[in-house]
């Protein structure tokens, strides 16, 4: 005699049975005890108790939030920077560049091209779309806070009023900070980038 | 498991303006609903894990988009069951279902009394999702469907394939109609 397969019995579960399956269930006891355990089998999933994560992932979650958060800052933050260094060039780009002033300017225009480079780097990475472990989101999101410090300070020095040597010295110093820090980033993402095998 | 979170209106709106103890309120209301949905689908802990954290950090970053439309679980748990596909998909290998009984494995050859999550647990992870979002977690083979990329009747197949399965492995006497119901 032939039965219900489980698909018509899945069907029949649906409302949706053959017209076959659904006479043939009415009359056979096999296929109606068939049914039953079926309908059992998923009361009991359905009963299975919940399974709960062995370790506490909300300090990543929050660690990434937070690097987010500093990573949207410090893009603002950049932008004036950069806008106020444009300013800053245009202005030293009338000013004569020999002796030492020469030399300030080449070393602070070599300090924001690396760090330019390092910029262009990170983009390889797919900063936001992986998922980072609590220590390594917190390394990134304290490196990504110094940086935005750095840019802080830098639009502020841009403001400042002071003799173009000591103020170019002084530039010069931050941008070096943050081309140190830019290579410890890159090397962050590199790091789990190659951890993650990507 | 049957899920009823309610989750105040001015939570949420705390959320969306980026309050930290709000989203973090959010993510321990979900966190356990969000890691069964997802262990239940995955084999391994971890990936499970996983799944926790990039499901929170989705709603986190789109939770402004959250219009109150239905249920906050439900819009949490269908961007959990969509992280925890695309990890089958991205490791297929590890959802094919054997072609049958893996003899001589502990649990798995029939006639071996087991419980039904030990016997779930022993389903391909393509088989688990389609299981677990059709009968626990009330999804239609319509939605499984599109979330997995896949044609209806494929999780109709894989459906009634897991409940055969499932039915040798617990190894449940059906009297004469034993090797009818596959």
């Amino acid at each position: 005699m032939m039965h219900c397969t489980m698909e018509d019995l899945g069907a029949l579960r649906a409302g949706e049975g053959s017209v076959w399956a659904r006479r043939h269930i009415t009359t056979c006891d096999i296929c109606q005890k068939e049914q039953e355990l079926l309908y059992q089998r998923v009361a009991q999933l359905k009963a299975l108790p919940a399974l709960r994560p062995s370790r506490d992932r909300w300090p990543a979650v929050q660690a990434v939030i937070r690097a987010e958060r500093s990573r949207k800052r410090r893009t603002w933050t950049w932008t004036g920077s950069l806008a106020a260094a444009a300013a800053l060039a245009g202005i030293l780009l009338l000013q004569p560049s020999t002796g030492q002033h020469g030399q300030l300017h080449a070393e602070l225009n070599q300090a924001k091209q690396q760090s330019a480079t390092l910029e262009d780097s990170l983009q390889q990475y797919d900063i936001d779309g992986r998922v980072l472990s609590g220590h390594a989101a917190a390394v990134v999101a304290d490196l990504e806070d110094r940086i935005s410090a750095i840019d802080g300070s830098l639009a502020l020095q841009n403001g400042f009023t002071q003799d173009v040597e000591t103020r170019d010295a002084a530039l010069i110093k931050l941008w070096q900070e943050r081309v140190g820090l830019m290579r410890e980033l890159v090397n962050a993402h590199v790091t789990r980038a190659r951890y993650v095998g990507l | 498991m049957t899920v009823s979170l309610a989750v105040p209106d001015i939570l949420v709106a705390r959320a969306q303006a980026g309050d930290e103890e709000a989203l973090e309120a959010l993510y321990r209301a979900f966190e356990t609903p969000v890691y069964n949905l997802a262990r239940r689908m995955l084999k391994r802990p971890e990936d499970a894990e996983d799944v926790v954290q990039e499901t929170f950090l989705e709603v986190v970053r789109n939770i402004k988009q959250y219009r109150g439309e239905g249920h906050l679980w439900g819009w949490v748990r269908r961007i959990a069951s969509t992280k925890a596909l695309m990890r089958i998909r991205r490791d297929q290998i590890r959802a094919t279902e054997p072609l049958d009984d893996e003899p001589g494995k502990p649990g798995m050859h029939v006639g071996a009394n087991i419980d039904l999550e030990r016997a779930f647990e022993q389903l391909s992870e393509t088989s688990r999702a389609v299981v677990w979002l059709h009968d626990v977690e009330g999804y239609t083979h319509e939605e499984i469907a599109e979330q997995m990329g896949k044609s209806v009747s494929f999780s109709k197949s894989q459906l009634a394939r897991a409940h055969a399965r499932l039915r040798r492995m617990l190894d449940i006497d059906a009297g004469e109609a034993g090797g009818t119901h596959a």
